[in-house]
């Protein structure tokens, strides 16, 4: 348990570092730990954010009748093909039904999964700034960052931070 | 009926862009009715004027949108009252609006506080009780991490509400 957290810690240091300069409309948190999140996406696979302690964590909250959050979409679509493979993507969507986000992200993002907070309780309680939002979790499961609206995830600026945070090994 | 839309970009001065577009009863229909908010719920939503508000801090500094700072003034002078979030809440308990609804319609509302940070944008509705005829958006907002900075003022005069009888 004592090497687990200091390699964690050891990672932190470094992702931390190399995260130093955000790209614009990106704020750091003060790490507080993230709210639990389990939630079901449109097959009925259970995904627990708890589970995904040890690698950094993109949660993303979207609802399909935000404009903004439609503009977004195609860039975390783009970014997702290309993204670390130790950075996890969550998408939630907010207080829609399945068939609302099943028929939506078929015709706009159909390469991405996304949860459903089918009652928006969840949302509720990781009180993001507004619609899109999207938090970063670290591999201890603290709220490390915040994007403010709708960022071109895609573009370069982006791309290096979400690099930082988890770096490809050498193999 | 269509109003045109009013934008205040005050870029050059302080760095905030303020666009306002009040919907008309149908577009607020369709909208809620289209995720589907019970008719109780709709009938409530049509007889309120929802005025979308989109704002863009554009500046280096925190600007504070905090609503109740805003007045809405009708042509006689008299303040345009405003139903909150408050208001909101008591009347879906009241209704017995599911929880997904009301989830959703939080999210569709303007923030009553938000410290918007450099390039933070923010949209949502501004409902109102509404005016019969034309009316005025007097809206204040402190800058700077601390509201140390100056004051912004911004005047949007000639609103009105669509699908509402204008004298």
């Amino acid at each position: 348990m004592i090497v687990r957290d200091l390699l964690l810690s050891l990672l932190l240091c470094v992702t931390s570092a190399q995260a130093d300069i955000l790209p614009g409309g990106l704020i750091k948190l003060d790490g507080r730990p993230a709210p639990a999140l389990k939630l079901a996406d449109l097959d009925g696979k259970t995904t627990d954010l708890a589970l995904l302690r040890g690698q950094w964590v993109m949660v993303h909250f979207w609802a399909s009748w935000c404009g903004p959050c439609r503009r977004e979409l195609p860039a975390i679509a783009a970014m997702a093909q290309t993204k670390p493979a130790a950075l996890a993507l969550v998408m939630v969507n907010t207080a829609e039904t399945d068939d609302e986000v099943f028929a939506f992200l078929a015709s706009v993002a159909p390469t991405l999964s996304t949860l459903l907070d089918i009652d928006g309780q969840v949302t509720e309680r990781w009180q993001p700034r507004g619609l899109p939002s999207t938090f970063f979790v670290d591999p201890r499961g603290r709220l490390r960052y915040l994007a403010l609206g709708g960022r071109p995830w895609d573009s370069g600026p982006y791309r290096r931070f979400l690099v930082g945070l988890a770096p490809e090994k050498r193999k | 009926m269509i109003v045109p839309a009013a934008t205040a970009d005050t870029d050059k001065d302080s760095g905030i862009k303020l666009h306002t577009s009040p919907r008309s009863p149908e577009q607020i229909a369709a909208f809620y009715e289209a995720r589907g908010f019970p008719n109780t719920a709709i009938e409530a939503l049509t007889q309120t004027c929802f005025v979308t508000v989109s704002f863009h801090n554009r500046s280096g500094d925190v600007v504070w949108l905090e609503l109740s700072r805003w007045r809405f003034v009708d042509e006689h002078g008299r303040e345009v009252k405003r139903r909150n979030r408050a208001y909101w809440n008591a009347l879906w308990e009241k209704l017995g609006v599911p929880m997904a609804n009301r989830a959703t319609f939080g999210w569709t509302q303007l923030p009553e506080v938000r410290d918007l940070r450099p390039s933070e944008p923010v949209g949502g509705n501004v409902a109102l009780l509404p005016p019969s005829g034309r009316f005025r958006l007097e809206a204040r907002f402190a800058t700077g991490a601390h509201k140390q900075g100056k004051e912004i003022i911004v005047i949007l005069d000639d609103l009105s509400c669509p699908g509402r009888e204008i004298k």
